[in-house]
């Protein structure tokens, strides 16, 4: 490879993570317009358990009680008094606090997401530890283990070639 | 012993019979001759896995016997059985409850026991094979157990029933009911070969790299299987809920995925154990997890513990299931402890950026992502037994979780095929990358070009453009040098899978971030629009049947073809049905469904319309990943031994 396309290469990368990251921003950051009323409610519906269909969420569910809470999501969005958080909270309370989806972050329950966190660290220590050992831990040089195993294999091939 | 009731309760029962004693003997045989070394017991062996697999096909014959002539005094006919239910449907009402379904567990066990026991026909005196063989004969016996005592499909019903429910509605609603849950547990139970294998390998104390070789193509086609039931699984859901979703992280699922997961992890890191012969003690592991996640799965999901949409009802295989999953562990980990001196790696990594090191970061991710599934998967579990208080863990904990480690997958999927055994220098990666990375930053152009917005979805879409470009590179090279060859073969199927994950993980992004829905009104002769497309209902039809009555809306979109959302009653149970229908496109589809109440003659439907963008692409993903499995198990070209390492595959055979 010349001399001139390896310098090519190098800006021509330079110039291509700047332009990802300009597409990024800009695509990530512009408007996408105003939600719809039925954008909230599915947004929120999503975020909500259905009380007697076990783990389906209000969105999923066409139990009669996910219904009611669904009608009554509509009701608040449809009066706009409320940001979603807020129906959330709103809701909470007045069906009772089995209607979460998502576990809290406090008191035991924020175990569900420490411990992926925790795994995450454990994880990546695991292997920077693995490839540290990895790397120096086999220097190329022969064990005397291996070259027990040579010393064997050369005694055997001796005894095949006094026999043939 | 037979309880009392017709010739199929008992029939069945002694099928079931025939094959524990079967198990049990094939078992004792396989164990002796790996002991004793005798070539003639090692030649039973096979016609004791056959005498199990005919007794399997006997039991479960029995069963779509008494379903077909509507034997209603089994119990289980009872159950789900009705002369209303049409003939497709029946048969495969067998599958359609706990019962059933863990007596096709037993069917597919069984002809997989037979299977492995022709393939290695020549080999049976070989103890590593008798060892295999004899794992294959106890977890038979246990589901042969199990399916003769607590999950007895054959058990008599009460007297004097005539007709019972049929299916649950849900089942008996689309054909995939007649795939899914087959191809599913093809993969469940397919994971039992290798698992075998590796006990034996491990009691043998051969843990070299022979069996890993052997049992390769087997490794695949359970995984391909495990794949392609998940993907019908999803496209069940998206054709008959009606919540246009196709994955809604309930436990079931959950505990699908979890094996796949761990499967995904081993069909990749055992390259490196076959390439450098490292990693021994974790792909064992990684074995070992996936095939106890399909025993702690059915666990979970059957033994009413957890509750979902799949759970069929309580029943007593709750402790056998756990039990078998506490003695699968102990023994394992105990035979991993005893061998550990042989399972010590001889080999070393030279440097993170290599072939091996990407397979190394691949393994960690799908660990931990491994380890969210699960842990959301039980965690209600753990606060009830603590608290005991009730919580949900659903989708929201879920997709939060996983979008960052699928992220972190695409990136390595767009590096890592590009890097070589041992290490790579930037001047190499810099070079390999370039073109990959131009289809990234164009499959971002396009995506900022139509409108996308949002960072994770244009990331997503960014990644998947370079990790296609990563695969489409190794798949062009291939079939340069070597032509159609160049698409078989692990390295190159394992491409065309790549870019079916790819495809289906941006229908993902997609549709879960541009899904836009709306309710709308519709009376015949005014169009509603939504969208940027028009609605208009034509008519509403009543059909009527001997197990349904169903209303369909008839709904012309766009001025064009008119798609027929339905409610259909199940008058036998008592449930309404919602069919939704939808209009398939290469951009989007269009979902509808019909809600209720709906008068037959009033003239007017409230449906509900969900705009899915790139949704097909789903299904085409996973065909692709199906279709990569199956190119992936055909021997591709490989080195000759005299060639240099560095030479390119099948260069010399043009020159």
């Amino acid at each position: 490879m010349s001399k001139s396309t390896k310098l090519n290469n190098k800006y021509s990368w330079i110039f291509m993570a700047a332009f990802a990251s300009a597409l990024l921003i800009f695509g990530g950051l512009r408007d996408s317009g105003p939600r719809s009323q039925q954008d909230r409610i599915d947004a929120i519906t999503m975020r909500l358990a259905c009380p007697t269909c076990q783990g389906e969420s209000v969105y999923v569910s066409r139990a009669s009680a996910a219904e009611a809470i669904r009608a009554e999501v509509a009701r608040q969005v449809g009066s706009g008094l409320r940001t979603d958080d807020e129906t959330i909270a709103y809701i909470e309370q007045r069906f009772g606090g089995q209607v979460l989806l998502l576990p809290r972050s406090s008191g035991i329950d924020s175990l569900v997401w420490a411990l992926p966190i925790a795994a995450l660290i454990c994880g990546a220590a695991a292997l920077g530890v693995v490839f540290r050992k990895w790397r120096t831990a086999d220097d190329g040089a022969a064990s005397a283990e291996d070259s027990a195993l040579v010393e064997a294999a050369m005694a055997s091939t001796n005894v095949t070639d006094a026999n043939t | 012993m037979f309880a009392a009731g017709g010739v199929s309760s008992s029939l069945g029962r002694a099928f079931l019979l025939v094959g524990i004693i079967g198990s049990l003997f094939g078992a004792l045989a396989s164990i002796s001759s790996a002991r004793s070394r005798d070539r003639t017991v090692a030649r039973l062996i096979p016609r004791f896995s056959v005498l199990i697999f005919a007794a399997a096909i006997g039991a479960f014959a029995t069963m779509e016997y008494a379903m077909i002539t509507r034997d209603f005094s089994m119990a289980y006919v009872q159950k789900v059985g009705s002369t209303a239910t049409p003939a497709l449907y029946n048969f495969a009402a067998v599958w359609s409850a706990l019962e059933g379904s863990i007596l096709m567990w037993v069917l597919i066990l069984a002809g997989y026991t037979v299977a492995v026991c022709f393939w290695l026909r020549k080999k049976m005196d070989d103890v590593l094979t008798n060892w295999a063989m004899g794992v294959m004969f106890i977890v038979s016996t246990f589901f042969f157990l199990l399916s003769f005592g607590p999950a007895n499909p054959f058990a008599a019903g009460a007297p004097g029933v005539f007709d019972g429910p049929g299916p649950n509605p849900l089942l008996q609603n689309h054909i995939l009911v007649l795939f899914h849950p087959p191809l599913l547990y093809l993969g469940y139970v397919g994971v039992t070969v290798p698992f075998a294998f590796a006990i034996g390998a491990l009691v043998t104390g051969r843990v070299g790299e022979g069996w890993l070789l052997a049992t390769r193509r087997w490794t695949l086609f359970a995984w391909g299987f495990l794949t392609f039931g998940i993907i019908l699984g999803s496209w069940w859901s998206y054709e008959v809920l009606g919540w246009s979703g196709v994955w809604a992280w309930d436990p079931v699922e959950n505990a699908s995925l979890l094996p796949w997961i761990t499967a995904t992890a081993y069909i990749h890191s055992v390259l490196v154990q076959e390439r450098r012969g490292m990693l021994r003690v974790w792909n064992l592991s990684l074995l070992v997890s996936t095939f106890s996640l399909t025993i702690l799965g059915t666990f979970l999901t059957r033994s009413g513990v957890l509750n979902s949409v799949h759970a069929f009802s309580e029943s007593a295989i709750g402790p056998w299931l756990l039990a078998f999953f506490a003695i699968i562990v102990i023994v394992s980990i105990g035979l991993i402890g005893w061998r550990g001196d042989r399972l010590h790696a001889p080999g070393s990594i030279d440097s993170v950026v290599s072939r091996e090191g990407a397979f190394l970061i691949n393994n960690v991710l799908f660990a931990i992502f491994a380890f969210v599934v699960l842990l959301g998967t039980v965690f209600p579990l753990v606060i009830e037994a603590l608290q005991s208080r009730s919580i949900v863990v659903g989708a929201p904990f879920f997709d939060q979780l996983v979008a960052p480690i699928g992220i972190a997958l695409l990136t390595l999927m767009a590096i890592a095929p590009v890097l070589p055994w041992r290490r790579a220098s930037g001047e190499l990666l810099s070079t390999r990358l370039f073109w990959p990375a131009w289809c990234g930053i164009g499959a971002l152009a396009l995506s900022v070009l139509v409108g996308a917005t949002g960072f994770m979805p244009l990331l997503t879409f960014a990644l998947g453009g370079f990790a296609s470009g990563s695969a489409l590179r190794q798949v062009v090279l291939a079939t340069r040098r070597q032509g159609l060859r160049g698409f078989v073969g692990r390295a190159n199927g394992g491409m065309i899978v790549h870019i079916g994950v790819i495809l289906i993980a941006v229908a993902l992004a997609a549709s879960n971030s541009f899904t836009h829905s709306q309710e709308l009104f519709l009376k015949t002769g005014t169009p509603a629009y939504f969208s940027g497309h028009s609605f208009e209902l034509i008519k509403i039809v009543e059909e009527t049947t001997d197990r349904a009555i169903s209303v369909k809306a008839l709904i012309s979109i766009d001025g064009g073809k008119a798609y027929a959302p339905a409610i259909t009653k199940y008058t036998k149970v008592g449930m309404n049905i919602g069919t939704p229908s939808v209009r398939t496109g290469i951009r989007g589809d269009i979902y509808l469904t019909l809600e209720p109440p709906v008068k037959q003659d009033s003239g007017e439907a409230h449906i509900k319309v969900f705009i899915k963008p790139l949704l097909v692409w789903l299904w085409i993903g996973g065909f692709l990943m199906a279709l990569g499995t199956l190119l992936a198990a055909f021997p591709g070209r490989r080195r000759k031994p005299t060639d240099a390492t560095s030479a390119l595959i099948g260069s010399n055979d043009v020159g």
